[in-house]
């Protein structure tokens, strides 16, 4: 008897011909959430199975998987042989205590002996017979105790199904760039666009010295949170302060982060189209900031060619909060650093930029240049 | 590097260190062992103490008792000193004793602050007046740490007692001990300190008690330091505090004199070359140490970090980010919104040479003056 993490997936099985390429990425994030600990993916009848992992780390292997994408539910349960004796060793392992339950049987090798009802009522009578407390209930029990007959002489047995994450797996919907702040919103965006299969790259742009590292450290820490959902380990960050004097110097003040954004958004572009990323991604939620009204967007967007994702754009900030908390984010998010100096902060921010107003402005920068020079300060930090 | 956030923490002392370092390893028994090895690891402890408390202090009047910080100390005067009815300290006080009365009100006492004036020092006709026959505690800190303004403890001690002779006077001592030349008088009975500030190790402090004063312990244990404070005590930090303090209170008064010298100078050099664009805090009767300055309209915090860049370490009064963006203390003080961005506070130490203060003077000057060529 062998204890094994049972896993099935989610949406996967719409994808007809694709199907094999899904399930292999869908294999491979697996592996990849399960660095580092020992252990064995086997592939069965529409499930995967992780087993030879040390027993005192199987709570560490479900964790794991509960976080990849695609994961539909899993259980911790038994392997074990079919004879009737074998399953209900396993059975004893997993059966409640109290309550009442039922037996659920899914028989895939068709030629064992007793039909899944029998497996059902026989293993049934023997729960009563070692737990005479417990009662049947076949409608609404509390519990349920799974078992799945498969074929070579094995069974699984368990005695839940959890929730797993859903979504598609990360890496079949191809790649996108987030751009990642120190706020509460961009982990979640990143989040919910590689719940749709994107890997999500990173990046993070500073105006160092007028933030300061401890800016950084949080967007880093929260990038780390973020690994665990997008497997993506690495982030860039770029420097913006040059772009932010310069604004500051010769533009109109109510324009600064209109301005600024569109500088991020063409940065961002570059890098993405460099490291072929076909889409952009942000935390925007219309109208929650300044910057984030339905011009502001425009304004930005005008400057870049992919797609820009918005996955928040309408969600309410309690929403995105909430969301935030669920994956982790949220406490890291609120440390008190600040990702822009109050020094670039215009009293009155423009919220309904003009498109004239700003190429008037804007052609006041040496616009390539400043790019290109932001460009040179990227650097790229591992986690 | 040019060392000036003194008042923040200093470089240990590498001779105390060495010394408190080889004592510590050899004397390794706890000092609470009832055999020889403990005794002995005892006896330098005491030894220590009553070289500190020599410092400042009548042995035969007064006690100290280890801690583990300056902020213990302080909130051990506080919470064992302050009685139902109220407790009175200046707007001026460091987080350590203003976050601790701020509590006090949780637990039945009425925390009130006495408004200070533009260098920080307190009013002292303002202080007296809310101290009343309900007052059970009144604390003032020595050297405020932002501005180095020196409060006359001693004068504001009896005049409190006069007022009202039950009410205990506490004092934060931690910019002043080794620094400013005290001697504690009867007035006041608790007076904390602790030793990174002078060349001594972070993680220990103490508070200096009046004699046959009864105040309880913060930390409940073994009953080490008396019963006051419990705790297998920090033998490393306590030898070291005790030489630091050695060899710091040797030469108060030359280095005093010296650092006002180059305190002076850096401000001269500011004034000259920057003209009203750098507005001095500090007073010149506050402590040698402590150069604070503000160049309007500029972020300290920022200033800071592009200083630090260029080599020169000092401390701000300002932080970059929208919350918590003011100084609450130079904020008592009465400054514009303008000044209390642009602060920067330049700590001195001994180590500290004629040189670095020309130099630090003149990246200063120039730091400031790329920021508001950019911004």
């Amino acid at each position: 008897m062998e204890k094994v993490v049972i896993i099935r997936y989610a949406e996967i099985h719409l994808k007809g011909k694709n199907r094999g390429y899904f399930e292999r990425v869908f294999a491979m994030n697996l592996e990849r959430s399960l660095k580092g600990i020992r252990h064995e993916l086997h592939r069965t009848s529409g499930r995967w199975l992780v087993a030879k992992f040390p027993e005192d780390r199987a709570d560490e292997v479900a964790e794991r998987i509960s976080n990849v994408f695609g994961v539909h539910s899993y259980s911790v349960g038994y392997l074990v042989g079919s004879e009737l004796d074998e399953i209900f060793a396993g059975v004893r392992l997993v059966m409640p205590k109290s309550g009442t339950f039922k037996v659920e049987t899914h028989r895939g090798y068709k030629k064992y002996p007793l039909n899944s009802m029998e497996i059902s009522a026989e293993m049934g009578g023997r729960i009563l017979a070692e737990n005479p407390k417990l009662k049947v209930d076949v409608h609404a029990p509390a519990h349920t105790v799974y078992i799945d007959v498969r074929e070579n002489g094995a069974a699984l047995v368990f005695g839940s199904m959890l929730p797993g994450v859903g979504g598609m797996p990360v890496g079949t919907s191809g790649k996108g760039l987030l751009l990642i702040s120190g706020g509460i919103d961009s982990p979640v965006a990143g989040y919910l666009m590689a719940k749709r299969g994107l890997v999500v790259e990173l990046l993070h742009f500073h105006s160092y010295p007028y933030t300061n590292d401890g800016a950084k450290e949080k967007v880093v820490e929260l990038s780390r949170l973020l690994s665990k959902f997008t497997l993506v380990t690495h982030l860039t960050t770029v420097s913006v302060t040059k772009i932010q004097e310069e604004i500051h110097e010769k533009c109109a003040a109510e324009l600064n982060i209109t301005l600024l954004r569109r500088f991020m958004f063409r940065i961002a572009e570059r890098m993405a189209v460099k490291g072929g990323m076909g889409c952009l991604v942000t935390g925007e939620s219309l109208g929650q900031v300044a910057s984030q009204t339905l011009e502001g967007m425009t304004s930005s967007n005008a400057v870049v060619t992919l797609p820009v994702l918005r996955p928040l754009v309408g969600f309410d900030k309690d929403e995105i909060i909430e969301r935030a908390k669920k994956i982790g984010t949220y406490e890291t998010s609120v440390l008190p650093y600040e990702d822009c100096c109050t020094v670039f902060l215009p009293e009155f921010p423009a919220t309904r930029p003009k498109p004239e107003k700003i190429a008037e402005e804007e052609a006041k920068l040496d616009v390539e240049g400043l790019v290109a020079q932001a460009l040179e300060t990227a650097e790229v930090i591992a986690f | 590097m040019i060392y000036l956030d003194n008042a923040a923490t200093t470089r240990p002392d590498a001779d105390a260190f060495a010394r408190a370092a080889k004592e510590a390893a050899e004397n390794y028994y706890n000092p609470s062992a009832n055999y020889g090895g403990g005794f002995a690891v005892r006896a330098k402890i005491n030894v220590a103490r009553e070289s500190l408390l020599k410092r400042v202090a009548d042995p035969a009047k007064f006690e100290l008792i280890f801690t583990g910080s300056g902020t213990e100390a302080d909130d051990q005067a506080i919470f064992g000193g302050a009685r139902r009815g109220n407790a009175v300290a200046s707007a001026g006080e460091h987080a350590a004793v203003e976050r601790s009365f701020s509590e006090l009100k949780n637990r039945g006492v009425e925390p009130r602050f006495a408004p200070v004036r533009a260098d920080g020092s307190v009013d002292p006709d303002a202080l007296l007046q809310l101290v009343d026959e309900r007052t059970t505690l009144v604390s003032v800190v020595h050297v405020n740490n932002e501005t180095g303004a020196v409060n006359d403890i001693a004068a504001l001690a009896k005049a409190v007692k006069e007022k009202n002779p039950r009410c205990l006077f506490h004092s934060d001592g931690v910019q002043a001990f080794g620094k400013v030349p005290i001697r504690l008088t009867p007035a006041i009975d608790l007076y904390s300190v602790s030793a990174h500030k002078i060349g001594g190790l972070k993680g220990t402090g103490a508070l200096i008690k009046r004699k046959g004063l009864a105040l309880p312990p913060l930390i409940h244990g073994g009953g080490q330091e008396n019963g006051s404070r419990s705790g297998t005590e920090n033998v490393l930090g306590i030898l070291d505090f005790a030489y630091a303090a050695e060899k710091k209170f040797a030469t108060l008064e030359a280095d005093g004199a010296r650092l006002r010298g180059y305190r002076e100078r850096i401000m001269s050099f500011l004034g000259e070359r920057a003209g009203g664009g750098i507005r001095r805090i500090s007073p010149s009767a506050g402590s040698p140490y402590i150069l604070t300055v503000s160049a309007v309209g500029t972020r300290g915090e920022v200033l800071a970090r592009m200083l630090f860049d260029r080599g020169v370490c000092v401390g701000t009064g300002s932080a970059c980010s929208s919350k918590h963006r003011f100084s609450r203390v130079l904020t008592a003080c009465g400054y514009p919104q303008a000044v209390l961005d642009g602060v920067l506070r330049i700590s001195f130490s001994p180590q500290t040479t004629e040189q670095e203060a020309d130099a630090a003077a003149l990246a200063i000057y120039e730091t400031v003056k790329a920021f508001q060529e950019k911004v």
